[in-house]
């Protein structure tokens, strides 16, 4: 099957565009011309329902219906905020990244927009502490904006005000949550918040606020500019769009893609990607969506990435990091790093993640260390299923997937490596 | 009748008001769902997991809306895919929960598992040990046996101070956050948090000093486990070892129900015994560390009489036929008129039964007081029980509808249990306003607060009357309103000078509005209330009244006075002007002021003095009482006042005896005695009933002299005066006496106190895991006495009238006496731990006045009025208005009772060189 072309880039139009990341570059491409667009001849119902209608899923992991999360906002209750997840700390995931750093006006324009449609006058971009050129950077890209009318007090002399202010994490993958998130951007330690309320209602400062990934935000602009059926143009009937997936381990070509929603894992991986690096290794398994998805194997290559289609197999699309091992890679050593990330980055919260994490991470390093014991696989088999579901946010359920996940698949590569202890 | 939502409970059926979390439905039908940061008195927070159990609801058929139901009729449930946390799901209709079965239990194992991990296990060390929610649910819920290895257990430094008073164990915190919530929401001294991540987080105190709450001792109980002990009980005894003693604190009005837990005749802690009424299951740090003056060293501990100019000890009988003699002897010369006494409101009531017994019968003399003669006394407070708040007011349960008006009180410092309750209201949707002459911790949850200028007190009341009064329609309305005219008259052609009171009438007549439409109202307030003139409870009464809520169903006032019984002493009439139930009296006496007049004139002979210390309230008092042909004193300490005395009668503490005080929402409640007296001391009323008995006998009669048709007459008249001998076996027959004969009591007996036990319905044994290690209370939850304007059809206004200070040119600033929680006073004698939070002697002034005057922290000011002058420390804070001068009350050294005039008092600055 020959790869599927993309017609033109949604997200990473700098592939397409040469300086976009300059403002006249940007300006000269149309740029800025949906805000005022939006905020002189449009209602926020209206942008809300083109949102709506294009069928745009939350980037950031769990792919909720952007548009309907907007309309949960309450109208009464002000100020509102709109919150960029710019948290991107995902192992694996560095699509966020290229945007802020390479096409930022568009998802500058597209918070302006955003903000205008949930009522918001005031966003801000929570940015991974690490990305210290990139927080600077869109604060320039802020400034430049502010300078030319584009950001600021009554722009287009709509009447309607947009302040956007960078925020840096300290951090923590746990900020990338979003009510931990925002319990950070309060300035408190980041946690995740008990919910209900959801944010949509109760959420920064207790005051209606949506939180939105990076990516998320910057398809809005080229929604408002081409319509929703342009934009269900790529992509499947429930999963359209397209999706920055971030791919590497060992593929020829590691880096990121704009892929159209829909192709399968074998397309990405054969024939974006390049297919595997090594042709004397073939693949073991992969890591599809972030540390924290469930593995797959060979027998999955033909699954389509949309969310359901991955939902459906046990996995999630999530923040579309790719992981692509080869069989040089023992799997107790693969499951013992992702343990060792959920480990460190576990908040410590709530009891089954702050100690199972520490226990899974013990049980893993013994077994690498070649001091398993017997019984040792049912025992993190256990200790996980105490774990999953029970924890108080997701990320103590993902220390599970590799878990789980390498008992499914490899059960006999692990009994040999502690067998070959006894 | 709430909604009512109807579920089942592994089979059971049970009906819940709508709203109710899954674990507190289970509690009901008597399944315990484990828990550890669960709290009934804090919001979910679902950060153990150990409640998880299984949620099914029902099935509802998206079309028609309607449940879905199977070939039998049924409801089909449709299961929820993960456990849930019961502590944080609300019950809904129809809802199915399982709390028992494999699946729950291998998930609860696994919780109680991973908390075991990093726990050290260091049991038999542990404070906690014995009432521990993480040993009992472990037994019950836990692992027989760890999968976890031993060594890779977290390690800190073991105990840290976290302040004076209390020591964390970061290895031992299971880390449920209880402590942080109770500091953030209920005590509103967010100074505890955590720090760090993952294994590695732990708790912190964030504030300078450590741990600056004045409640930092309930965090000990609400603790699942040890690690937060409180310095005071750290290694002193094994929990199951200690007999508690339900008891009744005895540092403030509030009158928290508490327990002296007792070994070996000691007492090791003092532990809240739960009242939802009165302090639900706290206690402030006064009240829980400040015990040890019942087994001070420096207690009186045999009675001494002046021998040769010196205090020699005695028997009793030695001491007590030379009081018996003396007072005879004067009330047989000059008559009662000549003897005064005082009986301080430490006292018991049936104590001061006894006391104005003693005087207005024994005696024949009406000079009887319960405060000290200083010029810092409160005046005599009829308010607080004439327009109290209505019996049967239970503060814990207000919320939504309730408007709580905090008008010149200082909860924090004067009562501050009812800062919590305050709070509580406030949580539960009710408004606090708070209008005071200076900034107090609730202003940051008041809806409005409001500063007054200190002396407009009476104009700010006016201007909350004046709309009120417009508003109340001319017909029939009014003619129910007794003094109605009177109150018209005296705000006729009233207007606010909002310059003078510092708060616009605008905002004034949106709080009347407040006030007007709230559903309930309750009034506190406080020493600076007290001190600011009789118009100001007087006010205050009118308030309720014009409101409808005089006498209403959860309103009316609650008067912060000094002193654990101080509504006791009034109730019974232990003041110059009224007897028992407030009633008026022929021929007043004496207060306590003009009795140290009459002394210092001659006139005053005797003066018999029991609980009160009026040298160490104002050493002025030395000279008026050292012209006193009879001092007799009856005290736990030599106070300073003991030192000048005839003879020294010792008494026995409140963990000592038994007996009842009445609190300042007038609920009489009951105290035990927790232990053995190891000194020879008597309880107060045994002391008074041994006089009386021996004032009447014929010894003294004989011994009187004179000749023998006069002691007939004595006799006789002395007869008639005593209703009978005293017969007292014990406090309960005197409180028998007291309901008899005080309207106000009737029907209050240590039966009726010891009152309905149960709360919250628990069983036994889970208060540890639910609401931690505070008791049960089995010991009686006391009873509240309906306030006078409850049973009466017409309500009376009080008389009222503005009052504008005049100012003095001379003397720009206002001095203000404030009360602080801890203080010099004697019930905090040996209680060590608390010496560093003792109130300073220093003048608190404001830092833009503090620059004016050119003073820096630290430097030395005279402060100066009409009456004299004091030269102290300056200390800047803007707990200090700009004007304003606070200086504390009960501190030593201050030289503040020489100053003040009244209440805030005009006086002069100077730096001094
Ligand atoms: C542990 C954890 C980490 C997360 N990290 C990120 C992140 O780095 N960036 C992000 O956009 N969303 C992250 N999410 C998802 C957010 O909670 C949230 O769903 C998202 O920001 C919503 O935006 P969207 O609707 O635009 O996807 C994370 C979620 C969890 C549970
Ligand atoms: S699951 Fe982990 S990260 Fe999430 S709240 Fe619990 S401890 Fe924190
Ligand atoms: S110290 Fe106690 S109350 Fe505080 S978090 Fe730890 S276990 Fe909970
Ligand atoms: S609030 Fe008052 S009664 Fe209660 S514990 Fe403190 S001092 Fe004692
Ligand atoms: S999570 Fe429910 S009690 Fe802790």
């Amino acid at each position: 099957m020959p790869k599927t072309e993309i017609k033109e880039h949604i997200v990473m139009r700098n592939r397409d565009i040469e300086n976009i990341r300059d403002l006249d570059v940007y300006l000269a491409n149309g740029g800025y011309a949906m805000a005022k667009q939006a905020l002189t001849s449009m209602t926020p119902a209206a942008i809300i329902d083109e949102v709506k209608k294009s069928g745009l899923r939350g980037r950031g992991g769990a792919g909720f219906p952007t548009g309907v999360k907007w309309s949960f906002v309450p109208k009464e209750l002000n100020p509102k905020y709109l919150v960029v997840n710019a948290d991107e700390s995902e192992p694996g995931t560095f699509n966020n990244h290229e945007i802020i750093d390479e096409n930022p006006h568009q998802l500058l324009e597209g918070i302006v927009i955003s903000a205008f449609a949930i009522g918001a006058n005031v966003a801000y971009i929570y940015i991974r502490g690490e990305f210290a050129y990139g927080a600077r950077f869109l604060e320039q890209k802020i400034a430049e904006a502010r300078e030319r009318g584009l950001i600021g007090k009554n722009l287009f002399g709509s009447g309607y005000d947009v302040e956007i202010y960078v925020h840096r994490g300290a951090g923590a993958y746990i900020c990338g949550e979003e009510t931990a998130l925002l319990e950070s951007l309060e300035g408190k330690i980041g946690q995740p918040r008990l919910k209900p309320p959801f944010p949509a209602v109760a959420g920064l400062y207790a005051k209606p606020t949506v939180v939105n990934n990076v990516e998320t935000l910057t398809n809005v602009p080229r929604i408002i500019e081409k319509g929703a059926d342009w934009f269900r143009s790529f992509g499947t009937e429930k999963s359209p769009g397209t999706k920055a997936v971030s791919i590497s381990g060992h593929v020829k070509n590691p880096g990121n893609y704009e892929i159209p929603l829909g192709i399968t894992i074998r397309e990405f991986i054969f024939d974006w990607a390049g297919g595997m690096r090594d042709p004397n290794l073939p693949l073991k398994f992969i890591i599809p969506g972030g540390a924290s998805s469930n593995w797959l194997t060979e027998e999955h290559l033909d699954l389509p990435m949309t969310w359901d289609d991955m939902a459906a197999a046990g996995t999630m699309l999530g923040s579309g990091a790719m992981v692509v091992l080869d069989t040089s890679v023992p799997v107790v050593r693969a499951a013992l790093k992702v343990d060792e990330f959920f480990k460190h980055e576990s908040c410590g919260k709530c009891s089954p993640c702050r100690e199972g994490t520490h226990f899974l991470v013990k049980v893993w390093e013994r077994i690498d260390e070649g001091h398993g014991r017997v019984g040792d696989i049912e025992l993190l088999a256990d200790v996980g299923k105490q774990m999953l579901g029970k924890c108080f946010c997701p990320l103590g359920d993902s220390s599970v997937s590799a878990v789980n996940s390498a008992i499914k698949f490899f059960r006999p590569e692990l009994d040999a490596a502690i067998d070959a202890q006894h | 009748m709430p909604d009512m939502v109807t579920l089942t409970i592994d089979g059971q059926t049970v009906s819940v008001p709508k709203g109710t979390l899954v674990v507190e439905a289970a509690r009901q039908v008597e399944n315990l769902i484990p828990v550890f940061c669960y709290h009934p008195k804090m919001a979910p927070v679902g950060m153990c997991r150990m409640c998880v159990v299984k949620v099914g609801t029902p099935k509802m058929d998206p079309a028609t809306r309607q449940p879905v139901v199977d070939a039998d009729g049924k409801s089909v449930i449709a299961m929820m895919p993960r456990l849930q946390t019961a502590c944080t799901t609300p019950v809904s209709e129809g809802m199915v929960v399982v709390t028992q079965d494999s699946e729950v239990e291998h998930a609860q194992r696994g919780v109680l598992e991973a908390l075991l991990t990093s726990h050290p296990l260091d049991c038999p060390v542990c404070d906690k040990g014995g009432e521990c929610p993480l040993q009992n649910l472990t037994m019950g819920w836990g692992p027989g046996k760890t999968r976890f290895d031993y060594n890779d257990k977290v390690h800190f430094e073991k105990p840290v101070p976290l302040g004076d008073l209390i020591y964390l164990d970061r290895e031992r915190c299971i880390l449920c956050a209880r402590c942080v919530r109770f500091q953030d929401e209920i005590a509103g001294d967010p100074v505890l948090g955590f720090y760090n991540r993952g294994r590695a987080w732990h708790i912190i105190s964030q504030s300078d000093p450590e741990f600056d709450s004045k409640f930092s001792g309930n965090t000990t109980d609400i603790c699942p486990v040890g690690a937060l002990t409180s310095a005071d009980f750290r290694f002193k005894a094994r929990v199951w070892e200690l007999q508690p003693i339900p008891t009744v604190c005895n540092h403030c009005s509030v009158g928290c129900n508490m327990t002296f837990d007792t070994r070996s005749n000691d007492i090791k802690r003092v532990m809240p015994r739960e009242n939802d009424a009165v302090n639900e299951i706290w206690l402030c740090d006064r009240g829980r560390f400040g015990h040890h003056f019942n087994t001070s060293k420096q207690r009186l501990t045999t009675p001494l009489v002046r021998k040769a100019g010196k205090l020699q000890e005695a028997t009793w009988e030695e001491a007590l036929s030379i009081v018996a003699q003396q007072l005879d002897g004067i009330r047989s010369t000059t008559g009662g008129k000549a003897i005064g006494g005082l009986a301080g409101t430490s006292l018991a009531n049936e104590d001061l039964y006894a006391f104005q017994r003693f005087f207005r019968e024994t005696l024949g003399s009406a000079n009887i007081d319960h405060r000290s003669g200083s010029a810092l006394d409160l005046p005599l407070d009829d308010a607080g029980a004439q327009y109290g708040i209505r019996s049967g007011t239970d503060l814990s349960t207000l919320g939504k509808g309730t408007v709580v008006l905090v008008f010149g009180a200082d909860p924090e410092e004067e009562a501050p249990v009812h800062l919590l309750r305050i709070r509580g209201i406030n949580t539960r949707g009710g408004s606090v306003i708070t209008l005071n002459g200076r900034p107090t911790k609730l202003d940051s949850i008041a809806k409005h607060a409001l500063r007054y200028k200190y002396g407009s007190e009476s104009a700010i009341l006016a201007a909350l009357l004046k709309p009120l009064l417009d508003s109340t329609p001319a017909d029939g309305k009014r003619a129910t309103l007794r003094g109605f005219n009177d109150l018209v008259a005296a705000l006729k052609g009233f207007n606010l000078d909002e310059q003078a009171s510092g708060i616009s009438a605008d905002k004034l007549n949106t709080v009347a509005e407040l006030i007007n439409s709230a559903e309930n109202l309750v009034i506190f307030y406080g020493r600076d209330a007290l001190t600011a003139g009789a118009s100001v409870p007087a006010g205050l009464a009118n308030l309720l009244v014009m409101t409808r809520k005089a006498g209403a169903t959860n309103s009316g006032l609650i008067s912060l006075l000094k002193g654990a019984n101080a509504r006791g002493a009034l109730d019974l009439g232990v003041r110059p002007d009224r007897g028992p139930n407030y009633a008026a009296l022929s021929n007043a006496g004496l207060d306590a002021k003009q009795m140290l007049s009459a002394a210092r004139e001659g006139k005053l002979k005797a003066l018999y003095v029991a609980g009160v210390d009026p040298v160490g309230d104002n050493p002025a008092a030395a000279e008026s009482l050292k012209k006193l042909g009879l001092l007799v004193v009856q005290e736990l300490f030599l106070t300073e006042t003991a030192k000048l005395a005839d003879v020294v009668l010792p008494v026995l503490s409140v963990a000592e005896r038994e007996g009842t005080y009445t609190n300042a929402e007038r609920r009489v409640q009951r105290f035990r005695q927790a232990i053995r007296p190891t000194i020879n001391a008597r309880p107060d009323w045994q002391i008074l009933q041994a006089l009386a008995n021996q004032l009447v006998s014929e010894a003294v009669l004989s011994a009187a002299g004179g000749d023998k048709s006069r002691k007939q007459t004595r006799r006789e008249e002395d007869k008639a005066r005593v209703r009978s001998e005293w017969t007292y076996a014990s406090p309960a027959e005197i409180l028998m006496d007291i309901q008899a004969n005080v309207a106000g009591y009737k029907g209050v007996s240590y039966a009726s106190l010891q009152g309905p036990t149960g709360q919250w319905g628990r069983q036994a044994n889970e208060n540890y895991y639910f609401d931690g290690t505070s008791y049960q209370n089995t010991g009686g939850l006391g009873v509240q006495l309906p306030a006078a304007v409850e049973t009466s059809s017409i309500q009376t206004l009080q008389p009222f009238s503005v009052s504008t200070p005049a100012s003095v040119a001379d003397r720009p600033w206002t001095l203000v006496g404030a009360t602080f929680l801890y203080d010099d006073g004697a019930l905090l004698t040996d209680t060590d731990l608390l010496n560093n939070r003792k109130a300073k002697a220093v003048v608190a002034l404001n830092p833009v006045d503090a620059d004016k005057l050119g003073v820096k922290n630290g430097e030395r000011v005279t402060v100066s009025s009409g009456r004299g002058s004091l030269s102290l420390p300056v200390h800047r804070t803007k707990l200090a208005p700009e004007g304003v001068v606070v200086v504390p009350v009960g501190v030593n050294n201050v030289g503040l009772v020489s100053v003040v005039e009244g209440g805030a008092t005009p006086v002069a600055i100077r730096r001094e060189a």
